[in-house]
């Protein structure tokens, strides 16, 4: 039941919204409903229930509502949980059209996320997958910067495809049940699925993945979205869309098809990689600060691929920790390039300049955000930027190495960014701009705060990590054994 | 039977009220009728009764799909009231026309016997001859009902001949004999007859717009009164559908191989003429008709499936199809009007600004017809995946979903337009009626998706 309320508590709250046009009154609302759901998160975080919630639904095929969580699941809807309450936050005191609607599309995006996370039958985790597109095309098309109509059609055209193939696989797997046929993931997980099926089959499914993530070469879609999105539709893209795809290949992929994996892991693992190199690359070529961001988010998140794809314990616990801090870490720095715009009206380096001499706190914050981005030591980053590549050095020490290139690769063009931006001269067209206010003081500080305390203390994550293979199926298990086989 | 009767009687009454001035008793008393005839549909579930020989039999696949027109029906009416509120003449004509129509299509869903199938599309086709010819000082009214009436004689011709080649070999017109007949060949049918099935097969793709036999329905979609229009896309398409399946599933399963290798190929064709022929329109009634020819591709699918739940998945698809695509025409006319009688996609821009929640209920009808949950377009689509994945047809599965992506991205077009700001908004009045419409229909889109009836016919 707990499930269940946190899963439609926000799109309630939503619906409730949408008579109201006031954005004195939306706003607290909206917020109010993401608190409580972070705390009642929170609750499930330090005390793990064994609670799951199920409901017959399309009997005939073979389709239940049924909610359910482990280890890995808890981290993701914490953080959503978690970063949805900064974004509701991060729409006050600024002027929106429509913001009822718009916060009903942001608490329906929300509940959405959750159900993926929640969801324990494939179909309805497809039904989610898609319900978390359609909120957001309206907040990108919407809300949207320039070029979004080109834009968010592609995106929208992008993410469909790699769904629709993600359906078919799940109708595969579905009628390859013992009948009566089901979705459940439960049957899923225990299917024997020829070794030459697997092989085909893991790119039907995967590609939905890649697309989301997005694994390079998929990715086209992505910078210029976040360039154009609205600072919370580009912190819900990238906070947490992304992991939508990581953990939906871990969800579908391990379990499932460990062989397909198994043969296809280092194609995946040299494409993340090449991910990596290339969106680094691009990363230092950009002068758009947002841009400039995205690829770098992506180069974090090809590295996440990659060691998701090794297939040890040091890489998925990396991964996990990882999850949490990007998130964190690249809804932090969207916020304040958003700051950066409204108070100097470009993000272009270029124009930038001297930022640190009028506004020292912004600054300081912003680089205390910046060294979380690239993972420095104290921070979350490092923790599971390190395990990460740990684990990628057990596969191969070259796969490490490349790998470790987004820690120095990042360091490089992130603090030459912020040079550009903060430190120099102070331009003269800045002298009117004020320093950042107490509502960012409100988002950035507690995103901070998860930043170090996870750099400095992961256990809590790790800890969850481990109780929770207790309370429900141990989902890194399938991995383990595929290694297993591996060793034979 | 007494459904059909008592919708025979109806066209005759309804052409007879023409003679009384006041029309605006014309279409309560087509819908009230019409309700009763459901309400004898009803009476008839489950009783399986024959007639004339065994030459109709009114079995629960007929009944679900004639209740499942007349419905459809009703709600092409309820719109009438409002469409044909500044027509000054011949109004009961149109009314009645649809009805001698709607009977048509009720022997198509129930024959057994092929002369029965023809008298069935001739009763359905000649209205719709004259109906899409209803604006009569209109060019490209007058060019779509000569058009269909040539192709649809020709198609007809050549549906004809093959029921007399089919016969000629076999000597019966009913579906259960011809079935034993085929089968003593064991897959090696004689020329005659396999031309003559051949034949009937493309008599019956020609009415359901399936390629290479689709070239009427975009200029044909397109001239038509778009009252007509939407009659031809819901339940002409849904009487195809339900004839085509029954002749398959009484006729001729298991399919010849040659016969099942042209279906393929015209399932794949289908699809393909279908999703991109939509992709290049600009008018919104060519558009919709090339959409109708793509979904002609999926229902084939399933079709072709020959799965026990086939025919439930053809009647769940028709369906919510119907009920999607009733609503969005009316919006299309309300945006017509606002729009100096404009038909192409633009006129739909700016509808956000103007009417918020005529824009939201498009948005889900577009989805439903689209595929994305959670609507029932999506649901029935899934039914169809899985009807064909189960039945290990793989590759066609793969095609169609790569054209259902190309259906996302026109559907999502005309989303964008409706999105999109328009420098000086438009004034759309919507008639309570058809607010009601949009609505309900609207709805019930979203409903049958979230509950999904199974009905064992």
């Amino acid at each position: 039941m707990i499930l269940l309320i946190i899963l439609i508590l926000p799109i309630l709250t939503g619906l409730f919204l949408l008579p109201f046009r006031s954005a004195a009154v939306v706003r607290p609302i909206a917020l109010a409903a993401a608190v409580i759901n972070l705390l009642i998160t929170l609750t499930l975080v330090l005390s793990p229930l064994a609670t799951s919630y199920a409901l017959d639904w399309i009997s005939f095929l073979g389709i239940n509502f049924s909610l359910g969580y482990d280890g890995i699941s808890l981290i993701m809807i914490l953080l959503t949980n978690l970063l949805f309450p900064f974004i509701i936050l991060a729409g006050f005191n600024r002027t929106q059209r429509n913001v009822h609607i718009l916060n009903f599309l942001i608490l329906s995006t929300q509940s959405a996320l959750l159900g993926v996370f929640l969801a324990q039958n494939a179909f309805l985790f497809y039904v989610f997958w898609e319900l978390s597109l359609i909120p957001v095309y309206f907040i990108l098309l919407i809300w949207g910067g320039d070029g979004r109509k080109t834009i968010t059609f592609k995106f929208f055209i992008y993410t469909l495809t790699g769904s629709l193939f993600l359906l078919f696989g799940i109708i595969y797997l579905y009628q390859l049940t013992p009948g009566p046929h089901t979705t459940d993931f439960a049957a899923f997980n225990k299917l024997s699925i020829p070794a030459a099926t697997q092989i085909w089959l893991f790119w039907i499914l995967f590609i939905a993945f890649a697309i989301k993530m997005p694994v390079f070469p998929f990715h086209t879609w992505q910078p210029p979205t976040y360039n154009m999105a609205s600072t919370q539709g580009v912190m819900i893209l990238a906070g947490v869309m992304t992991k939508m795809g990581i953990y939906g290949a871990l969800r579908f992929l391990f379990p499932v098809i460990p062989q397909g994996v198994l043969y296809w892991q280092n194609t995946v693992i040299v494409l993340s990689l090449i991910g990596v190199i290339y969106a680094s690359l691009i990363a230092f070529r950009k002068s758009n600060l947002k841009m400039l961001i995205a690829f770098s988010s992506m180069a974090h998140i090809s590295l996440m691929v990659a060691a998701m794809f090794v297939l040890n314990t040091y890489a998925i616990q990396g991964l996990l920790i990882q999850t949490i801090s990007h998130g964190v870490t690249i809804a932090a720095l969207f916020y304040m390039v958003s700051l950066i715009k409204e108070k100097t009206g470009t993000i272009e380096l270029p124009q930038l300049g001297g930022l640190k001499l009028q506004a020292p706190k912004m600054a300081l914050l912003l680089l205390i955000v910046v060294l979380g981005s690239i993972a420095l030591p104290l921070t979350a980053g490092f923790v599971g930027e390190f395990l990460m590549i740990t684990g990628l050095f057990q596969q191969s020490i070259w796969f490490a190495a490349i790998g470790g290139l987004t820690m120095v690769l990042g360091a490089i063009y992130m603090l030459y960014a912020y040079q550009r931006a903060m430190l120099g001269e102070k331009k003269s067209v800045f002298n009117k701009i004020t320093d950042i206010h107490t509502l960012d003081y409100l988002i950035l500080i507690p995103l901070i705060v998860v930043i170090i305390g996870l750099g400095i203390y992961p256990q809590p994550i790790l800890n969850l990590f481990d109780q929770s293979i207790h309370i429900t199926q141990n989902l890194i298990k399938p991995v383990a054994e595929v290694v297993s086989t591996l060793a034979h | 039977m007494s459904a059909l009767i008592f919708t025979i009687v109806l066209g005759i009454i309804v052409l007879y009220l023409g003679f009384i001035k006041n029309k605006a008793i014309l279409a309560p008393v087509a819908i009230a009728g019409l309700l009763i005839s459901l309400y004898l549909s009803f009476q008839d579930w489950g009783l399986g009764s024959k007639y004339f020989h065994d030459m109709i039999l009114f079995d629960n696949f007929s009944i679900a799909f004639n209740i499942s027109m007349l419905i459809i029906t009703i709600l092409i009416f309820i719109f009438g009231i409002d469409y044909y509120e500044d027509m000054k003449l011949h109004v009961a004509e149109q009314y009645a026309l649809m009805i001698f129509a709607l009977a048509g299509a009720f022997l198509m869903t129930s024959y057994s016997n092929l002369i029965m199938l023809f008298l069935g599309i001739e009763i359905l086709s000649i209205p719709l001859y004259v109906l899409a010819g209803g604006k009569k000082y209109s060019y490209r009214s007058n060019e779509a009902s000569f058009k269909y009436f040539m192709l649809g004689s020709f198609a007809t011709a050549i549906f004809l001949f093959g029921i007399a080649l089919v016969y000629g070999a076999s000597a019966t017109f009913y579906l259960p004999e011809i079935k034993t007949f085929i089968a003593q060949f064991h897959g090696h049918l004689p020329p005659m007859l396999l031309v003559g099935l051949l034949f009937i097969l493309i008599g019956v793709a020609f009415k359901v717009a399936a390629a290479p036999f689709h070239f009427w329905s975009p200029d044909v979609y397109e001239g038509a009164p778009t009252l007509v229009t939407a009659f031809m896309s819901t339940v002409v398409k849904t009487a195809g559908f339900a004839a085509f399946y029954r002749l398959l599933n009484m006729g001729l399963l298991p399919l010849p191989i040659p016969l099942e290798k042209a279906l393929w190929v015209m399932t794949a064709l289908t699809l393909f003429v279908g999703n991109l022929g939509a992709l290049k329109q600009t008018n919104f009634k060519r558009l919709l008709a090339y959409s109708s020819i793509s979904h002609s591709g999926f229902i084939m699918l399933a079709m072709l499936s020959q799965h026990g739940s086939s025919a439930s998945v053809l009647l769940y698809y028709t369906f919510v199809y119907s009920l999607a695509t009733v609503p969005v025409f009316i919006i299309f006319i309300l945006m017509k009007r606002a729009s100096e009688r404009h038909e192409e996609l633009f006129i739909f821009r700016g509808l956000f600004k103007t009417k918020p929640w005529i824009a939201v209920f498009m948005t889900i009808l577009l989805m439903s017809m689209a595929g994305i949950p959670p609507t029932s377009g999506f649901m029935a689509k899934y039914q169809v995946f899985v009807l064909s994945i189960s039945q290990g047809i793989l590759w066609i599965s793969i095609f169609a979903i790569l054209m259902a992506i190309i259906g996302i991205y026109y559907y999502f077009n005309v989303v964008r337009e409706v999105f999109t700001e328009r420098e000086q908004p438009s004034v759309i009045i919507v008639s309570k009626l058809n607010a009601a419409l949009i609505i309900v229909c609207s709805i019930a889109v979203v409903l049958l998706g979230i509950f999904v009836l199974n009905i064992p016919i």
